[in-house]
């Protein structure tokens, strides 16, 4: 019977947010807080999603598709790196007022998550749990780029 | 907190703000009976979100959560009502005999007080000011009831409009976040970062105005409450609560509020004028912290707006739509003054217009890249 009001219903979009890395650790109930603060953009390929210089204002996840990271206008000559489904992008706009360092276009017809940093801030002050496992997810994400910097991999993400 | 909006608009974005913010004022002065359950569902919204994200946090739908934080709040007024009609309504029984002796009391510390002036002051004598308005007031004649009444007819026919404040709120809380998408998904993407950046200003400037006004009455309360006790008036925290409610609307109800108070002092000790002067003095000396202390710790934070402005608009309020209009001005230019601001920012970026155009362009093309041979 549906009786318990707390009884935990999921939906096919909260189970596609579940098996997102930034979101890997959040119960279903953190997961359903989060839901209610992303949006859904759906990027044709070559747009640009994103500028070099411009004010970062949130991070993307890549959902469906995949992201180049470029130099400004050199989607070919200054390619950083590609981004695909379940990663993010543009993460340093979630922790630091900056302007983003690289140019974001989309690679192919893709759907992405938004997450914006005032949402973020505002979970933090809300919900510090759930604010402090993204970060924690944020800071490993950091942590392996920089291991990738130090081996010389090319797939290092310098950004954004 | 820095952001795409804030970095400064033209004197024509400001030009454009005012004109915008008195056109709406006129408007909704002509809707007020959706405008005002509009803004009272705001705040209830506000009030309730918290403990809606709580509910939503140990496992309950949205909806669920919305549908028993209202039920707990209508029931709470409920039950307050419950408590407070009983009490109003002896009070009623006997207006006529309690409130005549409190307009006797006033006018009477008003006669004095002018009759004070006049042995001072030779231009008053002169003038025959007390004389004047005893002859002024008598004009104005009506009993206390009559008025009660006239009151008691228009919260008859408000009581429609204020039930719609819950209904609202319910809505709010329920579909809030998915209103917000809804809007977001019309936006081109090339404005969306700038557009998610306007709808957290106009959310957080709302928020802000509203829980600060309620912060606001709570510190206005307990200030007046504490210096009405002190100076032994009866009931101090019921007329603190009234008057620190009148003050939302600016200048006019604070001034009413505090002929309120000095006319209970005046009626309950008619020999002893030092306690309605007092009165006067404890309501500048709240004046003063409002000012000074509490509005820059509560509202004044919400609307980062230079102080000369904010207060023209409120006479701008004033004059365009009257009482309506200065409890209105500040929420609504907050909220005109962010779209404003954003909006300016956004289209006179070449950029931005670029990267639309561009976007639109490949829409086109991939709607028509099978039919280029056909």
């Amino acid at each position: 019977m549906g009786l318990n009001p707390f009884r935990r219903s999921t939906t096919p979009r909260l189970e596609k947010l579940r098996e997102l890395s930034l979101f890997v650790d959040l119960s279903p109930g953190e997961l359903a807080i989060v839901d209610g603060l992303l949006h859904e953009r759906d990027f044709l390929k070559d747009e640009v999603v994103f500028d070099e210089g411009e004010d970062g204002q949130a991070i993307y996840i890549v959902l469906d598709g995949a992201v180049l990271i470029c130099r400004q206008g050199e989607p070919e000559t200054g390619l950083l790196a590609v981004v695909g489904a379940g990663s993010f992008f543009g993460d340093i706009a979630l922790l630091e007022d900056l302007p983003r360092t690289a140019q974001a276009r989309a690679a192919e017809n893709c759907r992405l998550v938004v997450f914006f940093r005032d949402d973020f801030l505002g979970l933090m002050e809300t919900h510090g749990v759930i604010a402090s496992k993204i970060s924690l997810q944020l800071a490993r994400n950091m942590g392996r780029r920089l291991r990738e910097a130090a081996a010389g991999s090319g797939a290092v993400h310098r950004h954004l | 907190m820095s952001g795409p909006a804030r970095n400064g608009s033209g004197p024509v974005v400001w030009a454009a703000i005012v004109v915008v913010t008195c056109l709406l004022l006129l408007v909704f002065q002509k809707i007020l009976w959706l405008i005002v359950p509009f803004m009272l569902a705001l705040i209830i919204y506000y009030i309730l979100t918290p403990p809606t994200q709580y509910l939503v946090y140990q496992g309950m739908s949205r909806d669920a959560a919305a549908g028993w934080n209202i039920g707990l709040f209508l029931a709470a007024i409920a039950a307050a009502g419950a408590f407070a009609v009983p009490q109003i309504g002896a009070h009623l029984v006997d207006l006529q005999a309690s409130t005549d002796p409190y307009v006797a009391g006033g006018l009477r510390l008003m006669q004095h007080s002018l009759e004070a002036l006049e042995r001072s002051w030779s231009v008053f004598a002169e003038a025959h000011l007390a004389d004047m308005a005893r002859q002024k007031l008598a004009a104005s004649g009506g009993t206390a009831a009559e008025h009660v009444e006239d009151a008691m007819k228009g919260i008859a026919a408000w009581t429609p409009s204020l039930l719609l404040a819950p209904f609202l709120a319910f809505y709010f809380l329920k579909d809030g976040q998915r209103f917000k998408r809804f809007l977001a998904r019309a936006v081109p993407n090339a404005f969306f970062e700038r557009t998610l950046y306007l709808m957290h200003e106009v959310d957080r400037t709302l928020r802000a105005y509203f829980i600060g006004l309620m912060k606001l009455t709570l510190l206005d309360t307990l200030t007046l409450a504490a210096g009405l006790w002190l100076l032994g008036l009866p009931n101090p925290l019921a007329l603190g609560l009234i008057s620190a409610v009148l003050a939302w609307i600016p200048y006019v109800g604070s001034i009413v509020g505090g002929a309120l108070v000095v006319l209970v002092a005046a009626t309950d000790f008619p020999d002893q004028p030092a306690v309605a002067y007092s009165a006067v003095l404890l309501f500048i000396i709240a004046r003063l912290l409002d000012d000074f202390v509490y509005m820059p710790m509560t509202i004044g934070k919400s609307l980062h707006m230079h102080p000369l402005v904010t207060v023209l608009m409120i006479f701008a309020g004033g004059a365009v739509a009257g009482i309506p209009g200065l409890m209105m001005v500040l929420p609504v230019l907050g909220v005109v003054a962010v779209c404003g601001e954003t909006i300016g920012k956004v289209v006179t970026d070449p950029r931005l217009m670029a990267r639309h155009r561009h976007a639109r362009a490949l829409r086109r093309s991939q709607a028509s890249s099978d039919l280029s041979g056909t």
